[in-house]
């Protein structure tokens, strides 16, 4: 599980996404137990203040939430793992519109091209 | 703290000398085997013989050579090269560090005095020369009994005299060693050309003294009756107090020329 | 109190050179800071007038509250540029030398280090490689549990993985009641571990800021920055 970090954004806004995707992907499981601030910080190879920043943003967010004396859990709420899913995949699309846009193709294109590929995809199996 | 300075100072000089001593020792043994045995009518010997006598003496001198050198090596790499950087990062006082090795080097030289008269009683000791060794005993006891008191105290302020002369001595080194530090470049030049200075205003202060004073003292002195069945004390007494007062002076300066530089003036590179 | 290092119109200056001029800085508790410049910025004598290896001109160091002495020197754990070690000591000697001398020397967490990066306790130090004493220095220094770590470039002669390594201890350490201050050129290897970075050019402190601070407002890393501040 390595955490892909980029240089020129604030850490903890990428460690904010990084976990949400972690989360989404089931690598950190709903109701499971999170690594303490510590251990994930050293996984990450960060700071462990800007870790916490991260973890205590995504409790204000309502995807972890912390028991005082047994630590920091993934929320059980299904519903609210699915809206961070489709919040990440919504955002890889605008950016992937984005991009589409400065090759030079409109709304309809892209979704023709798309849908092509993804039978061609599904064709080779 | 000073304790464990003193721990740590001792392992890291015992390397060099125990082993030098036990050579010496050895040296000695295998000496006196050589001369004094009915091999020393074997002229078989002769050869082997004058290699151990003069691998024996060059060890001695080696051995009081070592001391110094020791001396202005230990303070030189340990405070003012890269060690510097633990040494003056430790939590001890920086007289600590001045104590700690000017007591080590106290050691070694006294044990280094030791060792050579220990080899030499090994080597030539015989029946005479052990009954003029008695006779010399008994002499010194003799007279101990006649003054008493008073011989006591000389004894001590000779011991006196030799600690605090010694130590002063060290310090001047130590004292020039930190002034050179204090120069730019060419550092070991420096530190050469203050102890060369330092000696200078020693002598100096010395000639003041006796313009300023060597009349009073030997008027002092002459007051006195001497004989040969009675010696006054008094004089011996003060005369060796005013020596210990002199070394001390220069030794509490060296001192604390040192402390104040490596204190207040140190720069590590 | 919450600053661990305090300078209060520090000044220092050597014959020729003005090396700290009237230098403010408040590092706080519970952070990694990383402090840094060019060569001949002044960083290391801040660093050794913190350590009292120097003794300000004017102005005043404080390091939890007090002026650099041996109270300071107990709770601040230094790894210098240079190699300390003093040769004749086996690996063993200089962990006694530091239980000795430190009152917050863990031994045990010691050991577990030299276990890790394979380093034999009974190994003579004159004859260990360059890199290896690197290494041991650091496990010295970072198995004292002080209250300010100063850190006068930590990776730099050091292999990639070693750099992991030791980027890792620091980051494991981190307690809410220490300060770690590294001084550095290696900014990108060090960059996302810091919490703020300070850099201080000429004797005098240029700009301090959060690490996420600068990647927002100027949307470039720490590194890039410190090319633009400091072009040649």
């Amino acid at each position: 599980m390595a955490w892909d970090l980029k240089s020129d954004r604030p850490i903890y806004t990428q460690l904010v996404e990084q976990i949400q995707l972690m989360v989404v992907s089931g690598v950190f499981p709903a109701g499971g137990k999170l690594p303490s601030v510590r251990d994930l910080a050293a996984q990450a190879s960060v700071n462990p203040n800007t870790m916490q920043r991260a973890l205590s943003q995504l409790e204000r967010d309502g995807l972890l939430f912390s028991q005082r004396t047994s630590g920091r859990f993934v929320t059980e709420d299904v519903r609210k793992i699915m809206k961070t899913k489709n919040s990440l995949a919504e955002g890889l699309i605008r950016d992937f519109m984005r991009q589409m846009t400065r090759l030079g193709f409109d709304g309809d294109q892209t979704v023709e091209l798309l849908s092509r590929m993804t039978k061609e995809e599904g064709q080779n199996g | 703290m000073l304790e464990k300075l003193l721990k740590y100072e001792i392992r890291a000089t015992a390397r060099t000398f125990l082993p030098l001593y036990g050579l010496i020792l050895l040296l000695a043994v295998v000496n006196r085997a050589l001369f004094q045995s009915a091999a020393n009518q074997m002229n078989l010997f002769n050869i082997p013989r004058a290699i151990t006598m003069t691998v024996y003496v060059v060890l001695i001198v080696a051995m009081f050579v070592m001391t110094l050198v020791v001396t202005i090596q230990r303070f030189y790499k340990n405070l003012l090269g890269d060690e510097g950087y633990l040494s003056f990062t430790l939590p001890v006082k920086t007289h600590s560090q001045i104590d700690a090795k000017m007591i080590v080097t106290l050691l070694w030289s006294v044990l280094s005095i030791l060792v050579a008269a220990a080899s030499i009683f090994i080597i030539a000791s015989d029946a005479d020369t052990l009954a003029s060794f008695s006779r010399f005993c008994a002499g010194v006891a003799e007279l101990y009994s006649r003054y008493g008191l008073h011989a006591h105290l000389i004894a001590f302020e000779v011991v006196a005299l030799c600690v605090v002369d010694f130590a002063s001595g060290v310090l001047h080194i130590y004292a020039s060693i930190a002034v050179g530090n204090l120069a730019g470049r060419h550092k070991q030049l420096a530190a050469f050309g203050a102890f060369i200075g330092f000696s200078v205003v020693e002598q100096i202060f010395v000639l003041i003294f006796v313009e300023a004073f060597g009349g009073s003292i030997s008027g002092y002195f002459r007051a006195f009756h001497y004989s040969s069945e009675y010696f006054p004390t008094a004089p011996v007494e003060i005369a060796l107090l005013g020596m210990i007062a002199y070394s001390a002076v220069f030794f509490a300066a060296f001192y604390f020329i040192t402390d104040w530089i490596l204190s207040r003036k140190l720069n590590l590179e | 109190m919450d600053s661990i290092l305090e300078c209060r119109n520090l000044v220092k200056y050597f014959p020729g050179c003005l090396a700290l001029n009237s230098v403010n800085l408040s590092i706080p508790k519970g952070r990694i800071v990383g402090l840094l410049g060019p060569n001949g910025s002044g960083k290391s004598t801040l660093i050794k007038l913190a350590n009292g290896l120097l003794t300000p001109n004017a102005g005043q160091i404080l390091v939890g509250g007090a002026a650099p002495g041996i109270e300071t020197k107990k709770i601040i754990s230094y790894l210098p540029e240079r190699t300390y070690l003093n040769d004749w000591m086996t690996v063993q000697t200089m962990l006694d030398f530091f239980s000795d001398f430190y009152e917050n020397f863990n031994r045990a967490k010691a050991y577990d280090m030299l276990q890790r990066l394979h380093i034999n306790p009974g190994d003579r130090l004159k004859t260990m490689s360059k890199g290896t004493k690197e290494k041991v220095q650091l496990i010295l220094v970072m198995s004292r549990e002080a209250e300010l770590y100063i850190l006068d470039e930590p990776i730099g002669g050091v292999d990639p993985a070693a750099r992991d390594y030791i980027l890792d201890t620091i980051i494991s350490n981190y307690s809410e009641n220490a300060t770690v201050l590294i001084s550095t050129h290696l900014i990108t290897d060090v960059e996302k571990v810091l919490d703020e970075v300070v850099f201080i050019n000429m004797g005098s402190i240029v700009l301090t800021s959060t690490v996420d601070d600068i990647r927002e407002k100027e949307g470039k890393s720490v590194d890039s920055l410190f090319r633009e501040v400091f072009k040649c």
